[in-house]
């Protein structure tokens, strides 16, 4: 054992089966613990909260939050932050309805290709987003925090002027019926597009360049940079894909909904960030695991979900959320500081 | 570490000819004063309601109270902060004053009461709404952006719940005349009188006392203020606070205005108090700013609206413009400091 | 044939030999960043298994050298030829693709990352599209063995001691066939043993026919392993010298540009009673263990060290910019527990960091302001909160005029100041006030050379007045020539108390040595026992 002198490295290795449980459990943090902890109180005191449908809601919703979540969490990841999400789910859902609407007529009789060009309008809503987004950051170097608000307030506007509030209906009753409110095995249709984009997130993360390099870019820019990075593209991607997931969760809740709608929950975006600060990504950058957002979303919903059971009124829950969010984020914090004496 | 970092990009900018960069800076104070000119002019030859007394007025008024707010901004944004609860705070201040001095009239109250007693809640719930955002910011050191957008939620929670989402109508004479009928002066309306006080004392507190000196440090470099002694936390909790208790004066004067407590009355304000700010010449880096580019900002953003609204312009564009003028203002911004 | 015909073949045969022996040629780089020129006209040229070592102080033009060599960003003019080949667009992925390899002292890692991910960031193996993570597992572990490191691939960076963050930084270079390393202050963290360990690997690469540029400021370490030194100063280059040509006391003088001895003032020296005492510090992140030393009035203790041995910690951590873990720090014997700068400055302790920019002055600000930052609750400058901006004014142009601020205008903004103007700026903080004890951090760092002359005459005059000043020192000489006493440091302990004559450079560097002789003993001993 090569002699060192150094007295400041952990260098010792941990070989207990405790020691790895201990890792494991720091990594995974208390989250899955919590989750579990708050359904079996739910199930024994909340009442309803078992039923089928009440569990299929919870599951419904949580997929789309969870979908928009992940695209948080991917910008977070890279040192930003996304305030435009809610806006470009409400740009999408106006962008869909109306192109499906206006295609009724060319395909009539091809339902399938109307809800392909909805589709598309709606993803490009997010694509086009994201984009500007992205370049404002990586380009311009203007402040993510500033670029969102000002594209949240653009794409807010777009919706309410395209559609001047009113709901747009019109929408093909097999995307709707089918797709939006369908059951595929017993399950909300949302939760397969949901599962589906946390897979793909965490093959990203795990085992392709990418997850490492907006790790990289997050953590230390000049090291990524220096290294080799491809640093700009890597950051207008991850706005780019954030901004198209809020996208695909606003296409899902159109499906749902049955019409487009300019005005959608107003708290979308800070339940996104929510959901990431709990589940340990940091406001700073550098970390972050899709698995954990997803639970995080799931934890998040399903409080506002016995909440709701429990007649507990929808505004004094978002004095809650914003509590919890600034308590989740203080905590991040700490917890850093602290690690940082260590 | 003096040495170029790996980017290279750390080593300081030297020594420029000073009569350059004096001309530089003439040239960009005076930029808005003329664009703000030469926008009226031109509006005018389309409209030219625009240029009549009665509009000018209305323009002074209403920059007034979006003066109140975008200074407010504008403290906290010289720290290197934000606050983004301005608008909801601003609602629910309106919200608790109106239920106060309503309740307090029914009850029969005297005037001076339901006046005092409206001034002081709604002082006293802006000073819990910048008391709690100082605190997470320079205590506890989260991030000002999460911080405010949790505020934000929870005065919107508070508001929507406590005024039971509907407008709290009646505000009581007691309370409205005093800020906002006739004038102390003939020909100053009183909103625009006590915008005028409060610019004066802001410009007096921010040009000539150790707080304000200490707020365009710490904005400045913020460690260098550390090392020097200067006590952040205290100060940076201190800014919080005055930004929510301009706001609030802010609130105030709006709900004596409008006669009622409105649940929505913040809406738009956070976005226009930050465009003011921003266009006005306030750097989001920090350390740069002043009750001038406040003034001048709030007038410019007033102006377009109301040119915007004599022309006709729709609400929803109006509102996609303030966007792409945020960006715009900050690119400038940004490119003002790279200059520097 | 005559003579001079067979010497000109000779020297023409030579000519062309270093011709194909030429790894690295650069001629006539030169490189501005906004204000600064960092490089002036420098050529410099490398041989294939040569050492050459870059040589010189902090700012002059080392790192931007290195930086456009790997890639980094180009240079503005000049030419660089690498194996014989123009190049003129080079990408740090592209420079490590032709064989340069960097090891930069600011480290490349990403700290939430492994080892085994840091190495490989940028150039991730990848079968299909997809991370073959067990390849690069493999490969990462054959490094390390090859390499002789002690790292656990798994292991995060964050969670590395420095050295074995350094041990990282270094492998990331082996990753790729290496034709020309660059090795940028490599043995600045890294034990006896473990520079013992690269430099082997250094003369291995040596005979396998590498270039390796070595950039360094230890004058012994040089001699060591160099076969060519180029000294560069403010951005030129001054000579390019064989190692064995050239005395360390001329390696010196070329460095700084002028004699030794000739720059520093006498000060005179009347210890009186002791101001500040640090008893047994040891700090959180152990860059400082169990350190206790000293500061009288009316004296000037140095402390000098390498770079990392935790001198600059052990200042810092007396005015609270660093957490303190066990030990006491006093001021005139009454300790003070959680020391913040605010309350040392109360005490009369001042800081005066190494890094102006990030941590010393506000840019922005007219020179006014920042030299009365710290003074701002005193009755000369503010009454009941309210600034005296009259009186403000006044003094702080008298202390401006005094340190000859060149210009002395106190409503410019720093920013538009040189950089030994701008130290000057920072110290004139610390007049402001009744301060009895000055800690210099890195003083002279970018400074031309008349502002330190001046900046030393400041310091006599203050001495003079009875206050203490601590000295922390990169420049040997600068340490050497002021200091009255001197500590050195050595790993993060204190290794030595010197007086009078024995503050020389052969003992200071001896106290480094001794220490790792004992290390070895202690190894050597160990070693035998198991």
């Amino acid at each position: 054992m090569a002699m060192s002198s150094n007295s400041t490295s952990d260098d010792a290795l941990p070989v207990s089966v405790f020691e790895r449980i201990f890792r494991s459990y720091r990594v995974a943090g208390f989250l899955p613990v919590l989750l579990t902890v708050l359904l079996v109180a739910f199930a024994l005191f909340v009442p309803n909260f078992v039923a089928v449908q009440n569990l299929l809601n919870v599951l419904r919703s949580s997929s789309y939050l969870v979908i928009i979540a992940a695209g948080q969490m991917l910008v977070l990841i890279v040192g930003g932050f996304d305030l435009s999400q809610g806006a470009v789910v409400a740009l999408t859902s106006v962008t869909s309805a109306l192109v499906m609407v206006a295609f009724k007529d060319t395909f009539a009789n091809e339902p399938g290709l109307i809800i392909l060009v909805g589709v598309l309008a709606g993803l490009g809503c997010g694509a086009i987003v994201g984009l500007v987004n992205g370049a404002c950051v990586a380009f311009l170097r203007i402040s993510p925090f500033m670029v969102t608000l000002g594209t949240m307030s653009i794409a807010t506007g777009f919706a309410l002027l395209l559609t001047s509030g009113i709901p747009v209906y019109g929408m093909p009753k097999s995307y709707v019926e089918g797709f939006g409110r369908g059951l595929w095995l017993d399950l909300p249709t949302a939760f397969y597009l949901a599962a589906a984009v946390v897979a793909a997130i965490w093959v990203m993360q795990n085992y392709t360049r990418m997850g490492r390099y907006i790790l990289a870019i997050g953590g230390n820019m000049q090291a990524a940079v220096v290294s080799g990075v491809p640093a700009k593209t890597y950051l207008i991607l991850s706005y780019v894909i954030c901004s198209m997931l809020a996208s695909v969760s606003g296409l899902a809740f159109t499906a749902q909904l049955g019409s487009g709608q300019a005005v959608i929950n107003a708290q979308l975006t800070l339940e996104s960030i929510a959901a990431a600060v709990i589940a340990g990504v940091s406001i700073k950058g550098g970390v972050g695991r899709v698995e954990m957002v997803a639970l995080g979303a799931i934890l998040l919903l399903t409080l506002t979900d016995a909440m709701d059971l429990l007649r507990i009124d929808p505004r004094i829950q978002a004095i809650f959320l914003g509590i919890i969010v600034v308590l989740a984020v203080a905590l991040d914090e700490f917890s850093q500081r602290r690690a940082a004496l260590v | 570490m003096s040495d170029a970092s790996i980017s290279g990009v750390s080593l300081p900018p030297a020594a420029e000819p000073s009569r350059h960069r004096n001309t530089a800076r003439w040239g960009y104070a005076l930029l808005l004063p003329l664009l703000i000119v030469a926008m009226e002019l031109g509006v005018s030859l389309i409209e030219p309601r625009v240029l009549s007394l009665r509009n000018i007025t209305n323009i002074l008024v209403q920059s007034s109270y979006l003066l109140l707010f975008a200074s407010a901004q504008m403290v906290v944004i010289l720290t290197g902060g934000f606050d983004l609860s301005l608008g909801m705070a601003v609602s629910v201040i309106s919200v608790a004053t109106a239920l106060t001095t309503t309740g307090l009239a029914a009850a029969g109250a005297p005037t001076w009461l339901i006046f005092v007693a409206g001034i002081g809640v709604g002082l006293g719930v802006g000073l819990l709404v910048g008391a709690f955002n100082g605190l997470f910011v320079s205590w506890v050191g989260v991030n000002p952006f999460v911080v405010t957008l949790g505020s934000l939620n929870i005065c919107y929670g508070l508001a929507t719940t406590i005024s039971g989402g509907r407008p709290v109508f009646n505000v009581p004479d007691a309370f409205t005349r005093p800020l906002y009928d006739g004038a102390f002066i003939p020909g100053i309306p009183i909103p625009v009188a006590l915008a005028i006080v409060v610019a004066i004392l802001l410009y007096l507190l921010l040009d000539r006392t150790v707080f304000g000196r200490a707020l365009y440090l710490i904005g400045n470099n913020p460690r260098a203020a550390n090392l020097a002694g200067i006590p952040q936390k205290r100060y940076l909790f201190l800014a919080y606070v005055t930004c929510s208790l301009l706001a609030a004066f802010g609130s105030l004067m709006l709900t004596a205005r409008t006669g009622s407590g409105e649940p929505n009355l913040g809406g738009s304000l956070m976005l226009e108090s930050i465009a003011a700010a921003v266009i006005g010449g306030v750097s989001l880096q920090g350390g740069v700013g002043g009750i001038v580019p406040a003034v001048l900002g709030s007038i410019f953003v007033t102006m377009l609206s109301n040119a915007m609204d004599l022309l006709e312009v729709g609400g929803y564009v109006q509102q996609i413009l303030l966007g792409c003028v945020i960006i715009a203002a900050i690119f400038l911004d940004r490119v003002r400091a790279t200059r520097a | 044939m005559t003579a001079v015909a067979t010497n000109q073949e000779t020297r023409a045969a030579e000519a062309a030999r270093d011709n194909a022996d030429l790894l690295l040629e650069l001629t006539n780089i030169s490189k501005r960043f906004p204000g600064v020129i960092a490089l002036d006209g420098v050529d410099f040229d490398v041989r294939r298994g040569e050492v050459h070592v870059l040589f010189g102080e902090n700012g002059a033009g080392k790192s931007t050298l290195i930086n456009i060599i790997a890639g980094t960003y180009p240079p503005d003019t000049g030419a660089f030829r690498y194996q014989g080949r123009e190049i003129t667009y080079l990408t740090p992925h592209g420079a490590r693709v032709i064989g340069i390899s960097p090891v930069f002292q600011e480290f490349s890692l990403v700290p939430e990352l492994t080892v085994e991910q840091n190495l490989f960031l940028g150039r991730e193996l990848t079968a299909g599209g997809f991370l073959n993570r067990p390849a690069m597992r493999a490969r990462a572990r054959a490094i390390v063995r090859e390499l002789n490191f002690d790292l656990r691939p798994d292991y995060k960076v964050a969670q590395l001691s420095r050295a074995h963050q350094q041990m990282v930084e270094i492998a990331k270079a082996f990753l790729t066939e290496v034709r020309l390393l660059i090795l940028d202050e490599p043995t600045a963290s890294l034990t006896d043993a473990e520079a013992a360990k690269l430099f082997d690997l250094v003369a291995k690469l040596k005979a396998s026919g590498v270039g390796i540029i070595y950039v360094s400021h230890r004058i012994r370490e040089i001699k060591q392993i160099a076969d060519r030194i180029t000294v560069l100063r403010d951005g030129h280059k001054i000579k390019t010298v064989a190692a064995g040509d050239v005395s360390e006391t001329e390696l010196v003088e070329l460095m700084t540009g002028r004699k030794i001895g000739v720059l520093f003032p006498k000060i005179e020296h009347n210890p009186g009673d002791k101001l500040l005492e640090a008893e047994h510090v040891t700090l959180g992140d152990r860059t400082v263990n169990d350190v206790s030393f000293y500061a009288r009035a009316g004296e000037i203790t140095g402390i000098a060290g390498l770079v990392g041995c935790g001198k600059s910690e052990i200042i810092r951590a007396i005015v609270g910019l660093e957490p303190i873990e066990a030990g006491v720090v006093r001021v005139r014997g009454t300790a003070v527990t959680a020391p913040t700068p605010a309350a040392m400055m109360k005490q009369g302790v001042c800081y005066f960091p190494s890094d102006r920019v990030a941590e010393g002055l506000a840019l922005a600000r007219p020179v006014r302001e920042n030299v009365s930052m710290a003074a701002l609750d005193l009755p000369g400058f503010s009454r009941h909160r309210i600034l005296q901006r009259r009186s403000e004014r006044r003094i702080v142009q008298g202390i401006v005029e005094k340190l000859s601020l060149r210009p002395p205008l106190i409503e410019r903004a720093v920013a538009s100041f040189s950089g030994g103007n701008r130290q000057k700026i920072l110290l004139a903080r610390g007049l402001t006030r009744e301060i009895s004890v000055y800690l210099f951090d890195e003083p002279t760092v970018g400074v031309d050379v008349g502002a330190k002359i001046e900046i030393y005459e400041l310091m006599k005059n203050l001495v003079a007045t009875g206050v203490a000043i601590v000295l922390v020192s990169s420049d040997l000489p600068e340490v050497l020539n002021l200091s009255h006493r001197l500590y050195v440091m050595h790993r993060s302990r204190m290794a030595a108390e010197l007086t009078g004559a024995d503050i020389n450079e052969p003992a200071v560097l001896s106290h480094f040595f001794r220490e790792q002789q004992a290390e070895g003993a202690v190894a050597r001993e160990l070693q035998a026992s198991t």
